[in-house]
């Protein structure tokens, strides 16, 4: 075990290297009129103490834009792993503060969508499969299907036109109402709670369905196997077969898939975030990537690529813990 | 007993089976044998899938959804009169801003025949010594300038007013000092300074100063100095002053009195007053002061010329403003004229008795600041203002006759082929101190946001675009860029997912590194760093949708590759590959006869689900303006486009929300159908 978890994490190690490399091409391959045009802005934003011609060779040297993409990407490794990660262009602060900033908003977010999805989408899927072909079956099923169809732009579009424009329930977007330095704490705590509303529900309703789907999916697989058959055979009841037997086996997959996307709760979501202006990670990388900001994306999409691998590795291991039998072969 | 032979035996039995055989079709219901033939109906593979596939409700919905769809974006706009990138444009009767009128506060100077000079500072400030007369009361004011010129402002009546000012006579002008020449020593040369007279006895004295290294030298009784500069160059200056009499002479005294006064600007001599003036170039004029004379005539009254009057001067502005308050008559040129009171305003009528101007307190003009209204407009609209002034109202109308127009907004002709004209009525609003002047014309505008109608089923866009039209180019787009990039996808992943999945080794430890890479790779990201960084090198929209595609294929491979890996590996462990090998079946026809058709059914659900994501990712970073841009339509845009602002999201409802069903629909019925094609590939799921 110790040794196949081992030999992952090189692995891991191995694909971020190439990653970033493609990423860090990328953005290397962007025309240098662009990191001039972002010189001359970053010169004449407030508080900045450089020229334009200051910030294009601080920034050419920062990146290493003169040294090639090979130099360049291995001085950025050089100072990423000395955790040095350099000043967002566009938030005017040290990259990591601003992740600081911001990370924790998009966590409680994520985490919030994650519960109800699988406090709705479980029971749902099971119930589905236990009554194949039946009117609750179907409802699922097309359910779910729209629920992987809704594009998250018009469920949040429909969201705030109901909730928000219609009903007048939750402001349209934003973390903070008008009034809210005149408010009490703890109706600072209710206000920001209210905001935390449509950006969760809308994570919830787009990635609701497709839970729902693989967890019918395999109920439905479990149901069918040779085990619950004997154990139908032998004549325990209904109750004992699915919440004993099956729902046991369904498990397997669902808790490897589930703990592969923990880490993802990290990664903020970009589309609702942005959609809601809820200053979280998400937001803040859609901001720093429309306007170029090229310290903050490479440290965002490092971010993502870790906890992406970061999860296939935390599935693959909870595969092997959960079911014996992987461990065996 | 059986005299038949075998062949009318066999005939009979055939004629039996036949009948049979048209019983049963006759009859669905009649009994089968065990052993009947019929029992069992062989499908083909393809045949099994099919069957099994239009039994599935959801994916006939499915199935119902994407030919219409197909239909609508395809074939619907080979139908549809308007194409996506035409604009309409509509006439409209529009309120426009035709006129303005204000009251005329500040008193315009105009100058009389005269030639006194004066200095703009008591130019600029008239206006204010006048408010102040008006809300002090007084009827005449007096002011001095900074160089001591006395005048003064009188009130001739109501909105007249006359600026008087000292009657200067120049008496004499004093130059003092003054460098007349520069001499070079070394090459004899005078240069003389502009506007001294040369004298050949004057350049003798100074020449002969200069050799005798004198400092100062008197010539006609006349003493100048002279000032070495620099080597070999002297400045000769006159040190005594010039005098020029323009009357006769007053004497030294005269001279000495007006050069110690010089700061004070004024002085007595011989019981007259005198005023010292220091001019630019350091001469001194002495005046004579004499009586008063007006200078100016101050009104705020507007003058309103009729149209074929001749070019009216100030000075004849100033003199009939003077016989306002005078003789109701004025001589202009040898010419009388006389000036009426008629109601609020005047009326000035040239010998023949025709009204060539009229004064009233508002200045009218065209909305956009051009004086080009003409004398009936400015004297009706001007009317209508002192009736509501009377009246109290705060808005009125009058009736004007403008040029026609039709609704197609040209000028309509009469039969004459003049222009023809309407009466329009003018409307007439007070706003602050300022008169409104509007009426409806006919416009030809862009139809933007047109509400549904018989011609624009959806209306228009803010562009003035058909949002039909472009809702089915819209779905033309997506179900493009769908298909081309799953395309893509499908043959990246086939060939290398193939390769290494069917060779193994190397090519497959290399390809299946490469894959986790870009399995990695955060698409999303990605996607919009180059749709901001197409922004921002302009790219051109059709060049764009390509790159669109080509980046969308690339980032969406891995998933492919992945499972024919996995099916290869799979199949490659059957029977079936292992008697192909047995038997020596060529590679290429192993791969493409035997191997490909097993790994179809799930590439093709794959591809199905594939394409509506696809379509979700293309429309949501056409939302976000990161995609397809303009004037390509997209269903992303079009919902950006109406849905930025919480009142538009109302009041465009009916724009915003069909377009988002439209992809909803599109992608939920590719998922139906790839989730019938997966029950109906693979019946184990079915009970």
């Amino acid at each position: 075990m110790g040794e196949f978890i081992l030999k992952r994490l090189f692995l891991s190690i191995f694909i971020l290297f190439f990653v970033m490399f493609i990423v860090y091409a990328l953005m290397y391959s962007l025309p240098t009129s662009y990191v001039e045009s972002m010189a001359r802005e970053l010169a004449t934003k407030p508080g900045s103490t450089k020229s334009a011609a200051e910030w294009l060779v601080e920034l050419n040297a920062q990146y290493g834009f003169d040294r090639g993409i090979v130099g360049g990407y291995l001085q950025w490794i050089k100072t990423a792993l000395a955790g040095d990660f350099g000043d967002s262009w566009n938030w005017s602060v040290p990259v990591v503060e601003e992740f600081n900033k911001t990370i924790w908003y998009s966590f409680i977010l994520s985490f919030i969508a994650f519960i109800l999805e699988m406090a709705i989408a479980i029971p749902a899927g099971i119930i589905a499969a236990r009554k194949q072909y039946s009117l609750t079956d179907y409802t699922v099923t097309v359910f779910s299907l729209i629920g992987i169809s809704l594009p998250t732009f018009f469920t949040a579009t429909i969201l705030k036109l109901i909730f928000s424009v219609k009903l007048g329930w939750f402001d349209i977007g934003g973390m903070q109402s008008r009034n809210y330095i005149t408010l009490s704490n703890f109706g600072k705590f209710l206000d920001l709670a209210s905001h935390y509303v449509l950006p969760a529900l809308t994570l919830t309703l787009v990635s609701i369905g497709s839970l729902m789907r693989f967890t019918r999916t395999n109920m439905l697989e479990v149901l069918n196997s040779d085990y619950i058959r004997t154990a139908r055979a032998k004549g325990l009841s209904e109750s004992r077969v699915i919440n004993h037997h099956a729902f046991r086996n369904t498990l397997i997959p669902l808790i490897t898939i589930l703990g592969g996307s923990l880490p993802g709760l990290f990664s903020g979501s970009l589309i609702t975030e942005t959609l809601f202006s809820f200053r979280g990670i998400g937001y803040a990388s859609y901001y720093s990537m429309i306007t170029g900001d090229i310290p903050f994306t490479m440290f965002y999409l490092m971010f993502v690529s870790i906890l992406t691998l970061l999860g296939n590795l935390i599935s693959d291991i909870l595969y092997a813990v959960v079911d014996p039998r992987v461990r065996v072969h | 007993m059986n005299n038949k032979n075998l062949n009318e035996i066999l005939k009979h039995r055939e004629a039996l089976e036949q009948k049979a055989k048209e019983e049963q079709n006759n009859s669905t219901n009649g009994p089968i044998a065990l052993d009947d033939t019929q029992r069992v109906k062989v499908l083909s593979p393809g045949r099994l899938v099919a069957k099994r596939f239009f039994k599935n409700k959801l994916a006939i919905i499915g199935l119902a959804i994407l030919v219409f769809m197909f239909l609508f974006s395809f074939i619907g706009p080979l139908f549809y009169p308007y194409s996506q990138t035409d604009i309409f444009y509509k006439y409209d009767y529009l309120t426009i801003d035709y006129a303005s009128a204000a009251e005329r506060t500040d008193a315009i100077a105009y100058a009389l025949n005269s030639s006194a000079d004066i200095s703009s500072k008591i130019k600029n400030s008239l206006n204010s010594y006048i408010n102040s007369m008006e809300k002090d009361g007084k009827a005449e004011v007096s002011l001095t300038d900074d160089d001591g010129s006395q005048y003064s402002i009188q009130k001739l009546g109501e909105k007249v007013y006359a600026l008087f000012a000292d009657q200067l006579t120049e008496v004499a002008k004093i130059s003092p000092s003054v460098s007349i020449a520069k001499y070079n020593k070394f090459s004899k040369q005078f240069s003389w300074s502009s506007g001294t007279t040369v004298d050949e006895g004057l350049q003798k004295a100074i020449e002969s100063a200069i050799s005798s290294k004198a400092s100062d030298f008197e010539y006609n009784g006349v003493s100048y100095l002279i000032k070495s500069e620099s080597k070999n160059i002297y400045n000769i200056i006159r040190n005594t002053p010039e005098i020029e009499w323009s009357g006769e002479n007053l004497g030294n005294e005269f001279i000495s009195l007006a050069m110690k006064h010089q700061d004070e600007t004024k002085f007595a001599f011989n019981g007259a007053d005198y005023r010292v003036k220091v001019n630019g170039d350091s001469s001194i004029s002495v005046s004579a002061i004499g009586g008063k004379t007006m200078v100016y005539v101050l009104s705020n009254l507007v003058f309103n010329i009729y149209d074929k009057a001749e070019n009216i001067s100030d000075d004849f502005k100033a003199n009939a403003l003077l016989a306002i308050y005078n003789s109701e008559k004025f001589s202009y040129n040898g010419k009388t004229y006389s000036v009426l009171k008629k109601g609020r305003k005047y009326e000035i009528y040239d010998e023949s008795n025709t009204e060539i101007a009229s004064l009233g307190n508002f200045v009218i003009k065209r909305y956009s600041g051009q004086d080009t209204l003409s004398f009936d407009f400015k004297e009706k609209a001007q009317q209508t203002i002192y009736e509501m002034l009377e009246k109290n109202q705060t808005s009125s109308k009058f009736l004007y006759s403008l040029p026609q127009m039709d609704l197609q907004g040209n000028y309509v002709l009469d039969k004459d082929g003049n222009t023809a004209y309407t009466d329009t009525e003018i409307t007439v609003s007070k706003k602050n101190n300022q008169y409104v002047l509007t009426c409806e014309q006919v416009t030809y505008l862009i139809d933007i946001f047109g509400k549904p109608s018989s011609k624009h089923i959806f209306g228009t866009d803010g562009d003035g675009m058909d949002i039909l039209a472009r809702m089915m180019y819209g779905g033309r787009i997506s179900l493009i860029v769908g298909f081309i990039v799953v395309f893509l996808e499908v043959i990246i992943g086939v060939i290398l997912g193939g390769i290494s999945g069917y060779f193994g080794g190397w090519a497959d430890t290399l390809i299946m590194r490469i894959v986790d890479i870009f399995y990695c790779i955060p698409s999303l990201p990605i996607l919009i760093i180059m749709g901001a960084f197409f922004d921002a090198i302009k790219m051109n929209p059709y060049e764009r949708l390509a790159w669109l595609m080509v980046i969308l294929g690339i980032l969406g491979w891995a998933g492919v590759a992945r499972l024919v890996r996995g099916q290869i590996l799979s199949l490659r462990e059957q029977e079936f590959m292992i008697a192909q090998e047995a038997t020596g079946i060529k590679a290429s026809r192993r791969i493409f006869r035997h191997l490909m058709p097993n790994i179809m059914p799930q590439l093709i659900v794959n591809a199905t689900m594939g394409l509506g994501s696809v379509i979700i990712l293309e429309s949501t970073l056409s939302f976000l303006g990161l995609g397809v841009k303009h004037p390509l339509a997209t269903w992303g845009t079009m919902i950006n486009s109406v849905a930025s602002s919480s009142e538009n999201m109302i009041k465009y409802a009916y724009i915003w929300i069909p377009v988002g069903l439209l992809i909803c629909l599109t992608v939920i019925a590719f998922n139906f159908v790839g989730d019938g094609l997966r029950d109906a590939f693979d019946p184990k799921m079915k009970q």
